[in-house]
């Protein structure tokens, strides 16, 4: 049972680790991240790796629709843009240390945010996501262009490099692993860090209500490109991630399908809320690997049998999104507060 | 000069289909305020339907041999020997392809309605009152839905289906330039641009869509007031997916039939937004000003360049008018 | 401290305001009266900075800020509640209230993410100062973690005054703060805005209905009708003012007439 908080003075009850649950459940999880790669196949740490890179984008993601309420549909193409930089970065100069070129990934990541963030000036709500939906189509366009075919290597995609640190190259995915978890959990830190002081809480008065927050000294159009930039910048680290992760990328692997996923793991998991992009992406990126083995138990392994997988994910997915609006529109983070909720009362209350 | 004014005929032809298309996006969201992503695989679906209508079921072995092909003796007559590409012969072809052609549009009009029906019913409706981000989002889930549900059931490959119109080609002089374009286009010109003068028509003077109108204005009064408007909501998805499998038979009879329809479809919704959401005149100027820009674009840039024109010009319009050509701006009472 | 000269406000054909001019003297309570119509709302909108009026000038002391962004102002320290409440819904009393102090706090970007330093000292501080001069001043302890939403309409009134004061404003534009309130309510709030102004000093601008109230604490009286500023003066002018009556009970004869249509 946890009954009250009790504090004595104003900072430690603005704390974020308020309680015993919450400090150990933080210690217990990152024990668990660290002890992991050890224990688990090459397969699972494939799919937490990518899990780590996606949960960086949609904690981006959130930033802009879940904390600042604007909505986007082509945070996919920052994604892209934080891949396709890596690689081209690392076309001119193989050497760079890896860690200088996700920092410039992420700046670049974050311009083109502004840039099409601009139209956030004017309009909001489905406006805005159908301006942002250009995003995809033009980033994609750019990045297939011959001219750019040097770098980007085209339609037909192109090689990654391995992230090399002191001379040491990252191939086998526990090293991998290591990359990416920490500088998760740092940018995990850092959003939440920015949404208890005065930045992140100007972001969330604008989503609540606009002129209210114009009223209060905040500079509109100055913090919602911020936001655009952020969320831009955390989707351009997660590609710059993704480049070094995945040995070779394709223009298509972006595309608008990125872009909806993004958004399907934060509406699963909960917008505005820290741990929904946490439960949201795990949710999503592990129920294809659910269908995947449903299907091999019913087909045997038969491989032409499974040319119903993709589509089959496809109606699924369309079906969570829809069905987590319906029924759930808090995401699964609201289910894990019933649960704490419940927990906090029992056994005096159902 | 001559090829400029090619490429505008080219453009407007196109721009009508556009407008036909964003015509079931601006009813939908005059009557319901949802912006359906989905509308594009609406009309995937409706290409789909007329295909398996007009194709897979009028050549089926059951069928009578004369909906395959009605060759009654005077057709036969009147085509003659005349040569390939003749005006003739290419409407004795389309006169003997009639009946699958009626039974593909009636199917497809048919099947998307009560496909539309379903959406509006299971998702929509459960939906209403939520914001509007939940309602995009959903009709977002629903683009991964019916995606998925084509690939399942019909397999993904160009497959022809039977043009609308007789089809041959039409050269004339305009301006001393010789010019030419497809019946069969100047048929889709003609169907696409009577079906939106009509719904306009009857928005504008008919009780129903005045009822329509009322709806869009205010949902609780319009409820006040007798307006049936669950029936409202049900009457726009009609509208929307009736006219979309008209839209979607002409995309597939023009380009073949595949996937991307749903992704070209989507790319109307760029067009809806520079004519402003709920203005059917600012839509139709939109769809004929990115119809003649992507024809252009084509001509002097290239394929892959036409394909985002609209986003460019979405972009572009928002930054200089927030609402579009047309588009009523809301204003918020502080 | 407060002054707005000769300022016009159309939109379109219809003129919000026309030819408006008062100043709001340092540390007083000026009141802007008004059928409903009258453009009262209009006028706080040109000065918090929604709108620009088409002529005419506002001068904060003695600045011209008539085409300032409204955020700017804000900082220049103008505050304002709404005739509608507008909090910040999703958030608890104390966030909100937090949020009146964002022009008095300096984190930008990096210092908010990284936490731990500038920020975490500024936000102890920050809270320090609000829970002094805003929770305990309005009495507003019990609910400081309350989400707003759920919270009956004069609180939700008070903590809309709360947040407009963590801002520690010099001028304080004040829309309808009592209305929809019961007696005891108004005695309240009246209570709070006279406490506000013997406190700080804070200059007052008040647009009210309740005329009990604004004869009570107002040290001027503006009083608009169509947009049109027909009378100013200390509220025992005012009252007297025979274009003031007009305005709000009509001329003798349309009285007998009104009078006429409720009895049959």
């Amino acid at each position: 049972m946890i009954t009250g908080h009790f504090k004595t003075d104003y900072s430690a009850d603005e704390g974020i680790w308020s309680n015993w649950p919450k400090r150990w459940g933080l210690v217990a999880a990152l024990v668990g991240l660290a002890i992991f790669p050890f224990v688990a196949s090459n397969y699972a740490l494939l799919l937490a790796g990518q899990i780590g890179i996606f949960i960086v984008a949609v904690v981006g993601l959130n930033v802009l629709i879940g904390y600042t309420g604007l909505m986007s549909l082509g945070h996919g193409a920052f994604f892209a843009v934080g891949a396709y930089t890596t690689v081209a970065i690392h076309h001119e100069w193989p050497l760079t240390f890896p860690l200088i070129t996700l920092v410039i990934s992420t700046v670049v990541a974050a311009a083109f945010g502004v840039l099409f963030g601009l139209p956030s000036l004017r309009v909001k709500g489905l406006y805005l996501a159908v301006a942002t939906l250009s995003a995809n189509f033009i980033i994609l366009f750019l990045i297939e262009q011959e001219w750019l075919a040097e770098w980007t290597g085209g339609i037909s995609g192109t090689e990654t490099p391995n992230a090399v640190f002191f001379g040491v190259e990252l191939v086998s995915q526990q090293a991998k692993y290591f990359f990416i978890m920490p500088v998760m959990v740092l940018m995990l830190l850092f959003a939440q860090n920015l949404f208890r002081t005065r930045f992140g809480r100007a972001l969330i008065a604008i989503r609540d209500k606009d002129y209210s927050a114009e009223i209060l000294g905040i500079a509109l159009f100055s913090y919602k490109l911020k936001s655009f930039a952020i969320s831009a910048a955390y989707c351009g680290a997660a590609g710059s991630l993704w480049a070094y992760f995945f040995p070779a990328i394709l223009p298509e692997d972006f595309g608008l399908n990125m872009s909806i996923t993004l958004v399907v793991c934060l509406v699963a998991g909960g917008m505005g809320r820290t741990l929904g992009p946490i439960f949201g992406t795990i949710l999503i990126l592990l129920v294809p690997e659910l269908l995947k083995i449903v299907a091999a138990s019913i087909t045997g392994g038969d491989a032409t049998a499974q040319t119903w997988v993709s589509p089959t994910r496809d109606i699924l997915f369309g079906l969570m999104i829809i069905g987590f609006l319906i029924f759930e529109p808090m995401g699964l983070v609201n289910i894990w507060d019933r649960f704490w909720r419940f927990m906090s009362r029992w056994p005096f209350a159902k | 000069m001559g090829q400029f004014i090619q490429y505008i005929i080219n453009g407007v032809i196109s721009g009508s289909i556009l407008a036909l298309i964003a015509l079931g996006i601006v009813a939908v969201f005059k009557a319901t305020k949802v912006v359906n992503f989905a509308h594009g695989h609406l009309i995937l679906f409706g290409a789909y339907f007329y295909f398996t209508f007009s194709v897979v079921l009028a050549d089926a072995p059951f069928m009578p041999a004369w909906v395959s092909s009605w060759e009654p003796a005077w057709l036969i007559a009147y085509a003659g020997d005349a040569p390939m590409f003749s005006p003739r012969a290419a409407i004795a072809s389309w006169v003997s392809d009639l009946p699958r052609i009626l039974l593909g549009l009636v199917g497809a009009l048919a099947a998307n309605a009560v496909l539309a029906l379903i959406i509006e019913r299971l998702i929509m409706r459960p939906l209403l009152g939520q914001s509007a981000f939940a309602m995009i989002l959903s009709t977002v889930g629903l683009i991964w839905v019916l995606e998925g549900s084509a690939g399942l059931i019909w397999t993904a490959e160009a497959e022809q289906v039977p043009a609308l119109g007789p089809n041959f080609p039409i050269r004339f002089q305009l301006f001393d330039q010789n010019l030419f374009l497809f019946s069969g286009s100047l048929v889709n010109l003609l169907v696409a641009l009577l079906l939106f003068a009509s719904l306009m028509l009857v928005l504008r003077y008919t009780r129903s869509g005045v009822a329509i109108r009322a709806t869009a204005e205010d949902q609780s009064t319009a409820y006040a007031m007798g307006i049936n408007v669950p029936r409202v909501f049900s009457t726009a998805w009609l509208v929307a997916s009736t006219t979309g499998a008209v839209a979607g038979a002409i995309l597939a009879s023009r380009n073949g039939l595949s996937p991307a329809i749903g992704l070209f479809g989507l790319s109307v919704l760029a067009v809806v937004l520079m004519g402003g959401l709920d203005s059917f005149a600012g839509v139709l100027i939109a769809s004929m000003l990115v119809g003649i820009l992507s024809s252009m674009a084509q001509w002097k840039l290239g394929g892959g360049v036409a394909e985002i024109v609209p986003y460019v010009a979405v972009l572009v319009v928002i930054l200089i008018r927030p609402h579009g050509f047309m588009g009523q701006e809301e204003i918020e009472r502080i | 401290m407060l002054s707005v000269s000769q300022a016009s406000l159309a939109f379109g054909g219809i003129k919000a305001l026309d030819d408006v001019s008062f100043t709001a003297a340092p540390g007083e309570i000026t009141a802007i009266i008004g059928p409903n119509g009258a453009g009262k709302t209009s006028l706080f909108n040109i000065i918090s900075g929604f709108y620009r009026p088409q002529q005419g000038q506002i001068l904060f002391d003695k600045q011209n800020i008539t085409r300032m962004r409204a955020d700017k102002r804000a900082e220049l320290g103008i505050a304002r509640t709404f005739q509608n409440i507008a909090l910040f819904r999703g958030m608890s009393v104390l966030e909100n209230i937090k949020l009146g102090g964002h022009t008095r706090l300096s984190t930008g970007f990096w210092a908010s993410g990284f936490f731990y330093g500038g920020a975490r000292r500024e936000e102890a501080r920050l809270r320090a100062e609000i829970e002094r001069d805003v929770i305990d001043f309005l009495e507003l302890d019990h609910i400081r973690k309350a989400p707003v939403a759920a919270l009956p309409y004069g609180l939700q009134k008070r903590v809309e005054l709360g947040r407009a004061l963590a801002m520690q404003p010099q001028v304080l534009l004040l829309d309808e703060p009592v209305a929809g309130m019961n007696r005891e309510e108004t005695e309240d709030m009246a209570r709070f805005i006279l406490d506000i102004q013997a406190r700080w000093g804070t200059t007052i601008l008040l647009v009210e209905h309740d005329m009990g109230m604004v004869m009570d604490i107002s040290n001027q009286v503006v009083v608009l009708n169509f947009g049109r500023q027909i009378a100013k003066g200390t509220p025992d002018q005012v009252q007297a003012n025979p274009a003031v009556i007009e305005a709000y009970l009509g001329t003798s004869d349309r009285s007998k007439t009104d009078a006429g249509e409720v009895t049959a």
